[in-house]
């Protein structure tokens, strides 16, 4: 009896992995497939990139503020606050920005897209594409998607400028380090991680990748989840809780595998 | 009823049908309102038909939709063995009682299903085995009118109607306009004042007419509805039939309507298709059906 129900959970798990990957590869293959849906790209793009903007700026800013205040008092032990930018650039670009940017939009993306995808699934409008000759897939799945990898880069950055700028504030208030000397030692952090292509600083390659990838990871996730959205509202519900929670976990995870490959590959 | 029994029935039924089944009202037992305003829409479009023929020559002698020994099962099997067709020209009503399957027959000849036995042809073409972008193209053939619409609740009325025209269409923007238009007065709609809504603005009976409007505007062979009368007042439930009639009358497409609503089914159907535990129990005009000595179909219409 409960060997039977694991069978069929362990099923169903594969078989629902399965799906996703198949998602995947199709989404990202229509990428570059006629008919492109210009217009629900650039929507979406504006959803998920300047209606998150608000969340980003104020996680951003207050997790730079608190991460100075905080390793002011360590740094302070060993007489080394005047390099307090150093470590927030460090910390900010590499990490907290974008895993801070991902669990955001996971959280209001990805819970938006899901809702909106299951509603869809459940009043039968996915059908009706389908009925009117159109692939869910092409015009809901891929513009999601593509918008995501571009915005969330974005809004990693604009994370990553704002937190830093939080630590400056906390640098020139509390600690009365003048800002010349807090940016001056941002700027060193960047170019002392090393460079690829002798131009491009190895800290950016690391805060611009992870993003990329998350920004995947949230919208295929919820996507998979709206689009196989059952039983109707309380349906919706499920499949919104569920891409929030798988979402942020994966993203948490990937984050330090993708943290050792990117430093085993680019660091010297 | 054994299962021979059923099939026997089936082909007997089978013959070809020469009268013009879309006459008026069968049932003279109805009262009030409804019927008076059944009446008066049907003698209108008799009317109209007088001075109009179909615009297209019907052949009805052409098979359109053929569903031929079907099987389905999911965790338990829904249809099994099921066959009827539908010729061109006729509208075909599938009756059974709630949770029998009904709606799954119309995704297999939208092909969002495919059968474990058996072929669907549309046009004589089988299309069990298409790949997705060939399934894609054949759905063109067809317009569905879904139980709760399916409107697409971020456009307006106009870009519901227009979306099968601006996926599928080169036509540029005034033929467009102009076949929205027409398709939303053909379903008594007053364009000017629906099409800037949204489909949450509208009622549950023009939410349906919208959902009509869009399933014509490619201009489709064959109509498929689901439940168009489910959860609708009597009022609307008449003139959302008269549309159906209205429909077959004038533009002379084939339709496949899944309902248990066995009032408004008499009313449109040139042939009836009685689905109950997972086979067809009967296949034929409603003149048939009403003379049917089988004491499941008499308990059936027991409540009509």
């Amino acid at each position: 009896m409960i060997l039977e129900r694991f069978n069929a959970a362990a099923k169903r798990g594969v078989y629902s992995l399965q799906e996703f990957f198949v998602l995947s590869g199709k989404a990202l293959g229509f990428i570059f497939v006629k008919p492109f849906y210009t217009a629900d790209l650039f929507q979406q793009m504006d959803t998920i990139g300047v209606g998150s903007l608000g969340i980003v700026l104020l996680t951003g800013f207050f997790t730079g503020m608190v991460l100075a205040l905080q390793s002011s008092v360590q740094l302070q032990a060993f007489g080394a606050t005047d390099y307090i930018g150093s470590l927030i650039s460090a910390s900010m670009i590499r990490e907290l920005g974008p895993v801070l940017a991902g669990l955001m939009v996971a959280g209001r993306v990805g819970s938006g897209i899901a809702a909106q995808l299951g509603s869809m699934r459940v009043t039968e409008q996915i059908d009706a594409l389908n009925t009117l000759g159109t692939d869910p897939i092409k015009k809901l799945v891929t513009p999601r998607v593509l918008a995501a990898l571009i915005m969330l880069p974005v809004l990693t950055v604009i994370n990553d400028f704002v937190g830093i700028l939080g630590g400056n504030v906390i640098a020139k208030f509390y600690l009365g380090k003048p800002s010349a000397l807090y940016w001056r030692t941002v700027f060193e952090q960047m170019l002392t991680g090393g460079f690829t292509l002798r131009y491009i600083p190895n800290d950016f390659i690391q805060g611009l990748t992870k993003p990329f990838v998350f920004g995947g990871i949230i919208s295929l996730v919820a996507c998979h989840f709206g689009l196989k959205t059952t039983g109707g509202t309380e349906g919706v519900g499920v499949a919104t809780t569920r891409t929030v929670v798988t979402a942020s976990i994966l993203i948490l995870v990937v984050d330090y595998f993708l943290t050792q490959i990117l430093l085993a590959v680019f660091q010297p | 009823m054994t299962e021979e029994d059923d099939r026997r029935r089936v082909t007997e039924r089978r013959s070809p049908n020469e009268k013009d089944a879309t006459a008026m009202p069968r049932r003279a037992r109805d009262s009030g309102r409804v019927r008076a305003a059944i009446r008066t829409e049907l003698e209108e479009v008799a009317e109209q038909n007088e001075t109009k023929q179909p615009a297209a020559a019907r052949n009805p002698q052409n098979v359109v939709v053929a569903i031929d020994h079907v099987s389905l099962a999911f965790d338990e099997p829904i249809l099994e063995d099921i066959s009827f067709d539908a010729k061109e020209g006729e509208t075909v009503v599938v009756v059974g009682e709630s949770g029998t399957g009904k709606s799954t027959i119309l995704k297999l000849v939208l092909r969002l299903l495919v059968p474990d036995q058996g072929r669907v042809c549309i046009d004589g073409e089988d299309i069990t085995h298409l790949s997705f972008d060939e399934a894609l193209k054949v759905r063109q053939k067809m317009g569905m009118v879904f139980q709760g619409a399916a409107l697409f609740d971020s456009m307006t009325v106009y870009e519901n109607v227009a979306y099968p025209l601006r996926e599928h269409t080169t036509l540029g923007e005034d033929e467009i306009e102009a076949r929205v238009r027409e398709k939303l007065q053909f379903v008594d709609l007053d364009p000017d004042k629906v099409m800037d809504q949204l489909p949450s603005e509208l009622s549950g009976g023009m939410k349906k007419r919208v959902g009509i409007a869009r399933g014509l505007a490619n201009n489709p062979e064959i109509m498929l509805y689901d439940e168009p009368t489910s959860g609708l007042d009597p009022l609307t439930t008449a003139t959302i039939t008269y549309l159906i009639i209205k429909l077959q009358r004038e533009l002379g497409v084939t339709s496949l309507v899944v309902s248990h609503d066995i009032r408004s089914a008499f009313r449109m159907a040139s042939k009836i298709a009685l689905l109950a535990e997972k086979h067809i129990a009967f296949f034929g005009t409603p003149e048939e059906m009403t003379g049917s000595e089988d004491p499941y179909i008499r308990e059936f219409l027991g409540g009509f």
